[in-house]
């Protein structure tokens, strides 16, 4: 199908990455941290960027469970990401609420607000899972494209 | 008009346009591939920065509702055409000199100044606060590393135009030429000052580690760049790629321009020593360096370089 087609291809090796805090305990962010910085989980192999504004990115990890303080930021933050964008939701909290289940507080599960694409269970989730989640991320973003 | 026509091509084509970009980002590849390595990662394909700039094609720009729409998405433009025309400007040795009619040492320093100025009016025009602190940063960073620029660009014109007979010449490729004859100025302890303080230049003016202070991501997250998406933003990642190759091209032309007068080894030499530049001035200072504090930085820039480049230009005056 000529050029395009292959252009999509080539413009998925180049994900970058923007996280969210939603309200998370810094579990879930610790480890999305330590999957870029140490060298054993190197995620700049896959063509990874974490970048600093929400404008560059293009798959967005969102961590926490959504407390009431911080929902309306949150959803602003995510319509500042251009589209195409994918959202995976790192750590159970987006998922049910995890060990806030029952907190007034707490606005969980997550995807009332947000359409999440993929979801890294885990509490907090193990660096592989959440490699795993940004490339099934990939495939997802490359459909959308 | 066979003039002109080498002269758009020399903008376009080879060593500006096509090649310069395409030269730039595979730079930035490899920076990137080796301070992987470095840091015992795998690291990026080598290929990364292409993929970047197509993925960022395949984007929305979004303009903020506070910006100035117009000067929002056109000044990026102006820099990466300003770089075209500055990369047409810097002679490779027995490849490549500059049609006189496209200018000299003295355009190239103004055409220098036009990526942070453009990054200036870019930050300003986004309305975002942090493109505000991000302005100010640039600002105060170009006042400190363009007054040593100058004076190294006049220490190398005098140096040349009073061993050509004359009192200053800024033609790029009498430097060029006169140092093939002489001797490079590398070599020439009357002009090591010059030297130290062009190393602390381009750092700075490329935005490399310890002073990447404008568009620190971790403070004022990429600051002017902010609030660019899409195109737009792949628009400033060109103007940086062509930026690279255009400020090491300037550093080898007035420093280092021997070459043999082969035009493939020539070349070769050329890529040799700008891989060289790259790897120990850009790679290794950024991975070795943290992030100084726009304060810092202004008053090592006033200290230092300053004094080097006004030194230099003293010494080659009075020798």
């Amino acid at each position: 199908m000529g050029l395009i087609p292959d252009f999509k291809k080539i413009a998925t090796r180049s994900p970058w990455i923007y996280r969210i805090n939603a309200g998370s305990c810094n579990g879930c962010d610790v480890e999305m941290a330590t999957t870029a910085l140490i060298p054993r989980y190197d995620i700049e192999r896959l063509g990874c960027q974490y970048c600093g504004s929400p404008k560059h990115a293009d798959i967005v990890l969102i961590s926490g469970p959504l407390t009431v303080r911080v929902k309306d930021a949150v959803l602003r933050m995510y319509e500042e990401i251009p589209d195409p964008k994918v959202t995976v939701a790192v750590g159970v909290c987006p998922i049910s609420g995890g060990i806030f289940r029952e907190s007034y507080a707490v606005l969980a599960p997550i995807d009332q607000y947000i359409p999440i694409d993929v979801n890294v269970p885990g509490c907090p989730p193990r660096p592989q899972a959440i490699i795993a989640g940004v490339a099934r991320a990939i495939d997802i973003w490359r459909e959308r494209l | 008009m066979s003039n002109q026509i080498a002269i758009l091509l020399a903008v376009l084509l080879f060593p500006g346009g096509v090649f310069a970009l395409a030269f730039g980002l595979a730079m930035k590849g490899v920076d990137r591939r080796v301070a992987a390595r470095l840091q015992s990662r795998v690291g990026p394909p080598l290929l990364q920065p292409f993929f970047d700039i197509i993925k960022l094609g395949f984007k929305r720009t979004m303009v903020p509702a506070a910006a100035n729409e117009t000067v929002f998405l056109y000044t990026p433009l102006v820099g990466v055409v300003s770089m075209l025309i500055a990369a047409a400007l810097v002679p490779i040795t027995s490849v490549y000199a500059p049609d006189a009619a496209i200018g000299n040492l003295l355009v190239l320093l103004y055409l220098l100044m036009i990526p942070g100025i453009v990054l200036m009016i870019a930050g300003s025009a986004s309305g975002s606060p942090y493109g505000a602190i991000g302005f100010s940063r640039e600002m105060a960073l170009m006042i400190a590393y363009e007054g040593p620029l100058v004076l190294i660009a006049a220490a190398v014109a005098i140096r040349t135009g009073v061993g050509m007979g004359g009192w200053a010449t800024f033609s790029l490729n009498d430097i060029v030429a006169y140092q093939q004859a002489h001797g490079s100025f590398l070599f020439d302890p009357v002009m090591w000052p010059a030297v130290a303080a062009f190393c602390f230049f381009y750092p700075a003016n490329l935005g490399i580690v310890p002073f990447d202070i404008p568009e620190a991501e971790t403070e004022v997250l990429e600051g002017p760049l902010l609030e660019y998406s899409g195109p737009v933003l792949a628009l400033f990642k060109i103007m940086s790629a062509l930026k690279k190759v255009v400020v090491l091209g300037l550093g080898i032309a007035l420093f280092f321009p021997a070459a043999p007068a082969n035009i493939a080894a020539g070349f070769l030499v050329w890529l040799v020593k700008m891989a060289v530049l790259m790897l120990v001035g850009i790679t290794a200072v950024r991975l070795s360096m943290g992030r100084m504090r726009i304060d810092q930085a202004f008053v090592f820039f006033l200290k230092w370089p300053l004094l080097l480049a006004v030194a230099s230009l003293a010494v080659v005056v009075v020798v």
